[in-house]
Order: structure tokens, then sequence, then C-alpha cells
């Protein structure tokens, strides 16, 4: 029984890890840009 | 179904919401574009509604109910939680009942469970309607899976018994309105006529939309509301990851609004890696559907196929075309503009095909009929629990991973969707405004400026996109710009008219100037005759919600301040002019709305249960039958 939450516990960190290096590699990337002093904003762009 | 399988669900619903949510939980509210909620929210005002189509009801008026007892930033917080809490674990229990039947659920399928649950919950569609603000919809989303079940059950149930496991199931949705209606319909209606007794379970599911639509509906059919063709052109679904619109969309994203993609999701890696996600998913659910097809296998594959149908529709030049000749023949055809939307019965065959590829991981097997797991898979017969102890440790590892895996691949849904959830507080020349109007009692609507929706609010420091918060403050009927402009991708925009037919005349009384949307020519320059013009129209209050240099109530002596601050001004229009007369809500309508309210409350009290998994039905017919694949 140890082992096997010894393993999920393995599993969960590997997943952590993982959005870790996801998060930084679209922290990286260009964001979404929100639309910045606009005199009317649009409800949206394309 | 034992203790785990009864708590798990739950929260594995909890936990994403949780880790989704974030910040946007504590205390004040989340404004973007059309989340808005403000706070004590006024139940008549919005049951009396505006013209056109009552696209906020009941949604607004449920969210107004709860004011009455619970501030509207907790009401918020409730909403988006259960947006979250329920969809995982409808689609955890929807994965386990298709497995299981009402048995118990061994480990395997709780693990399939929870990755299904997640996969539900986590994915780009649920990130870009969120980061859209349409929570009523998501509403309708979570319901689904409870919706599906609940016409699979039908078919064996008694008549009485299967309706009001419908409408128990249809309550997210009828919270949700028109478009969760409509998802709800699209994604449970070919399961009704695919399953066994097709045309009772057809006829009963039919009802009960109509039962729980009731109080949209009936506004919805004197409206007579227009929906806009242009609408097509700027809703089309489009691409948001380098896989294009049709790999976009495979995926679960591809919305129209560039500005409700989470942060970093276009990045070629997670891009891609989601991307494999989903192809992963659907092979999981092509292997479950030829190893024992779930009791849901062609409905939702049905579903899924149709709603990726529509929304392709408007990825391509001649299916634009097809649509807005559609809409300028009915334009109950409206909604099929936004064809991303339809991609929900597409997540949930997504998420359940995750749980598969779980199952087939740990080698569990499903049997036909939802009997449990195959014994000569390594699990004890029917319903039966596998020895986790025999399996490979690096194998259980993979199992705990994938369940996480949705969450890996689109990281930008992580806390508040890194920060873009964040809440905020109203201040106070807000509240003045308000509480000034609300003293008020003699009648009169009021007028929201400059003329235009949308605001760039910068009250957490950084500008927010939302619709004016000023068009749902007041407890009275508010009138505004209701048209809809859309950034185009060559750097135009589109303008979506809309559908408030007092609104158009204010507009035409106003001739608001194109580049600051305030009252700048022709009767509308001189502030006194403005304040005649909108008197006519029956408007006491003019808001101007942004800050403004215009000051074009300088000197107007039938104008006069009440609150006057930078990105608040509130006049009141001189009382000699106003012709105002009292909103009323129609006997009809009322009546509409307390049938769909009785008809949910004979459910819940007739299933004595939440949503409709609660309670094991008899089984009967082939479901029952227990089934070893060869």
């Amino acid at each position: 029984m140890i082992k096997v939450i010894a393993a999920c516990v393995i599993g969960a960190a590997l997943a952590g890890g993982a959005t870790v290096v996801a998060t930084s590699l679209a922290t990286e990337s260009t964001a979404t840009a929100e639309p910045v002093n606009e005199t009317l904003y649009n409800y949206g762009d394309r | 179904m034992g203790a785990p399988a009864r708590v798990l669900p739950w929260t594995v619903g909890l936990v994403a919401a949780v880790l989704a949510l974030g910040p946007a939980l504590g205390p004040g509210y989340v404004l973007r574009y059309d989340m808005l909620f403000v706070p004590g929210l006024s139940l008549p005002t919005v049951l009396a509604g505006a013209d056109g189509f009552p696209r906020a009801i009941p949604s607004d008026a449920v969210v107004a109910a709860l004011s009455l007892v619970l501030p509207g930033d907790v009401v918020q917080a409730l909403a988006l939680l259960a947006v979250f809490t329920l969809g995982g674990a409808g689609a955890f229990r929807l994965l386990a009942r298709l497995v299981c039947g009402a048995g118990r659920v061994p480990g395997p399928v709780l693990a399939a469970g929870a990755a299904a649950g997640t996969a539900y919950v986590w994915n780009p569609f649920v990130a870009e309607r969120l980061l859209l603000g349409q929570w009523a919809v998501l509403l309708g989303y979570a319901g689904l899976p409870w919706v599906v079940w609940a016409v699979v059950r039908t078919a064996s149930a008694r008549p009485a018994a299967g309706l009001s496991g419908l409408v128990c199931s249809l309550v997210p949705a009828a919270v949700g309105g028109f478009s969760s209606v409509v998802l709800s319909a699209l994604t449970a209606g070919p399961q009704a006529l695919a399953g066994p007794r097709r045309w009772r379970s057809a006829g009963l599911f039919l009802f009960a939309l109509v039962l729980v639509s009731l109080p949209w509906l009936v506004p919805s059919l004197s409206s007579g509301a227009a929906t806009d063709p242009a609408g097509v052109e700027a809703f089309a679904a489009r691409s948001d990851t380098p896989f294009g619109a049709v790999g976009s969309l495979l995926a679960l994203g591809g919305v129209w609004n560039s500005g409700a993609v989470p942060p970093g999701y276009g990045e070629p890696v997670t891009a891609l890696a989601r991307l494999l996600l989903c192809a992963a998913s659907l092979a999981g659910w092509a292997w479950w559907l030829y190893r024992a097809p779930p009791a849901v296998g062609t409905g939702l594959s049905v579903s899924a196929a149709a709603g990726f149908g529509i929304a392709l529709l408007g990825v391509f030049a001649p299916g634009r075309e097809f649509l807005a000749a559609l809409i300028g023949l009915w334009p109950g055809f409206g909604p099929l503009r936004d064809g991303q939307l339809y991609l929900a019965p597409l997540a949930l065959v997504q998420a359940l095909g995750l749980g598969a590829v779980l199952l087939w991981l740990l080698r569990a097997l499903p049997v036909r009929g939802g009997a449990g797991l195959a014994a000569d898979t390594g699990g004890t017969g029917p319903a039966g629990e596998r020895d986790r102890s025999g399996l490979p440790l690096w194998r259980v590892g993979a199992v705990v991973f994938t369940v996480f895996l949705p969450v890996v691949v689109l990281p930008g849904l992580l806390w508040g969707a890194g920060g873009r959830l964040a809440p905020v507080q109203y201040p106070d020349s807000w509240l003045a405004a308000r509480d000034a109007v609300a003293a008020d009692d003699r009648p009169g609507a009021v007028l929201v400026l400059p003329w235009s929706a949308y605001r760039g609010l910068e009250w957490s420091g950084e500008p927010v996109v939302v619709l004016d918060p000023a068009t749902k403050l007041f407890d009275r009927r508010t009138l505004w710009n209701d048209d809809l402009r859309v950034g185009a991708e060559d750097g135009g925009s589109v303008v979506v008219t809309g559908e408030d037919a007092r609104a158009r005349e204010a507009a035409r009384l106003l001739e608001p100037d194109p580049e600051t949307a305030l009252p700048g020519s022709g009767r509308s320059r001189d502030p006194d005759a403005l304040a005649e013009l909108l008197g006519g129209l029956g408007v006491r209050y003019v808001v101007v919600s942004a800050p403004v240099d215009n000051r074009f109530w300088s000197g107007a002596e039938t104008l006069s301040p009440v609150v006057e601050e930078s990105d608040m001004t509130l006049l009141e229009v001189s009382d000699q002019h106003i012709k105002a007369d009292k909103d009323d809500i129609s006997g009809l309508e009322v009546t509409g709305g307390l049938v769909t309210v009785g008809a949910i409350i004979w459910s819940i009290a007739r299933s004595g249960s939440s949503l409709g998994f609660q309670r094991p039905q008899p089984r009967t017919g082939r479901g029952a039958r227990k089934e070893i694949p060869k």
C-alpha cells in the first residue's frame, strides 16, 4: 500500500513539475494582449 | 456505490474549481466581458427586462433572487464554483455509471472517472468561455453529463420518474438560459433518439426542455427580436493555435475573441501537447466503442460530430454564407453564429475518452451494458475490485500523471487564468449613484453614456474589458447601446446590431459622436434640448460611466448632477420633461416562470436527490445483461 501511495505521489509530483515547465513556456511566449487606453472598447477582437 | 465513489467526484470538481478560479473566489466581483455581477441586482428590474431576446433570463433572475439573501460577490463565487464542481462530478459519475451501472465502483474506474472529471472542466472550451465571461453557458455545460445520464435512465424508468429525473438534471441549463438549453438538446437529443424506447424518451426529453425553457421562451415569442447576419462573420470560430481553425476546434479551442484565449495557449509546445491529448482521448473513445459500446456511445458520438460540424460552418466561406442565409430566413438560427459553443458534446466525448485511456492503461476492460469490468482483464468479474497491489508501480504513477494531464497541457487556466480573473470592489462613486437612483420612487429609465456597451475598467490596476456595469447596477429600466462591435482580423470592425428597440430610438435621438460616443451633433448638442429629448423617451437619469472630456451637461438647467466623480457622473433630468411608463411583466411571463419553478421543485422532491444521479433505478432490458467480451 505504501508503495502504491509513493507511486501516486511521484505521479502527482511529475504532473506538478510538468505544469511548472509548461507554465514557464507559456509565459515566455507572446501573451494575449489586453486592449489599453482605448476611447471606446470593442466587445472583442478576432 | 461506496463512499469513495460518492465523495471523489465532488472532490475532483472542487479541487479543479479552486485551482482554476483561485483569487476569483475571494471577496469582490470578477468582471470580464459578459461576466457582470453587481451588488444588489434588482429582481423586479431583471424580470421586467428589456426589448429584444431575453438573454439574461433566467440567469440574472436567479442571481438577483440569491442576492436577496447573499452578497453579490458570494453569489458569483458560488456560481463559478458550481460550474467546475458540477461539471467535474458529472463527467466522473457518468463514466462510473456507464462502466459499472449502479453497482460498486472499482479502483480503476475511480481513476478513469477522475481523469474524465478533470478533462471535462479543464480544457480550452471551459477556459475560453470563462475568460469571455459566459458563466451561464458554462453552468449549462456543467449539467450536460447529468442530462445525458438522465436520458439514459429515462428509457428504463416510468414516465413520471423519467420526467422528474430529466427536469432535475436540466436545472443548470434552466438557470443558464437559452444557450444552455440548446447545448443540452444537442448533447442529449441524439441519445434520446438512439437509445431504447426512443420516441418515448425523446418526447419526455422535449417536454422537459420546454418546461425548463418557459422563463425565456414565453417573452421571446413576443419580443420580435431580429438577429443581424453580420454576427456570422464576427463570431465565427478562428484559429488560436498553430494548427489552423480545424485543429484549434479539435483541441476544443477556437473561440472568436482573441482576448478570451488563456495566456500562452497558442505556444507551439503546449498546443501540440494539448492536440495530442485530444487525439489520445478520441482514440480512447474509439477503443471503448469497439470493445464494449457504452449506453451513450452512438448518441454522444452523433452529438459530438454534429457540434463539430456546426463549429466548422463558420470557418469556411460557403459555411458562413449558408449560416447568414439561414439567419436571414429565420432569426431563430441566430445562435448558430457562435459555432465554437457547440463543441460542448465533443468535450464530453474527449473527457470520457481520456477515462477510457486510463482503463486501457490499467488493463481494465469494461463489459457491455455497464456491468463493470471484465473478469479476464484482472477484475473479479462484473463490478469487481481489481487488486491494485498487482499493478506495476510505474503504471500507478502514470495513471496519476494522466489524471492531471489536462492541467499540465493547459496551465494558462491555473489560478484565475494567470490573474485575469481578479476580483475588484465597486468604487464608492458607483455605489453612491446606485443608492441615489434607488432612493427615488418616481418612474423613469436610466440612460447609460458613452453610447457604447463595453468599458475598459481599471479598478484592479489593469484595464479589463467588460460589459458596462451601469447596465445592471440600477433598479430600473436601463437604456444602453446593445450593438456589439467586434474588431476584425484586417484591423477594421464589424458591428452587430443590437435588439433593444428603445435603445435604437435613443441612438437616433442622441446622434452620438462616433469618436466619443457622447451626444455631439444635431439637437442633442444643446444640453437642455437633450434633456427634453431624453425626457420624451422616459429617461429620468443619465449615467456617464467612464472618464470623459466632453462635459456636455455643463451649463444645462434641466440636467443636474447628482454624483460627479471622474468615472461616474449621475445626471437627473428635470421632472418637467419626463414622460415615463412603468415597466411591467406580463401575466403570461409570470405564469411561465412559475410553471418552471414548480416543475423543478416537483422534480427535486420526487427524485429525493440532486440532479438525478443519486437514486439507482432498477435495470431492465438489454442494458442489464452481463456480457464478457470475446
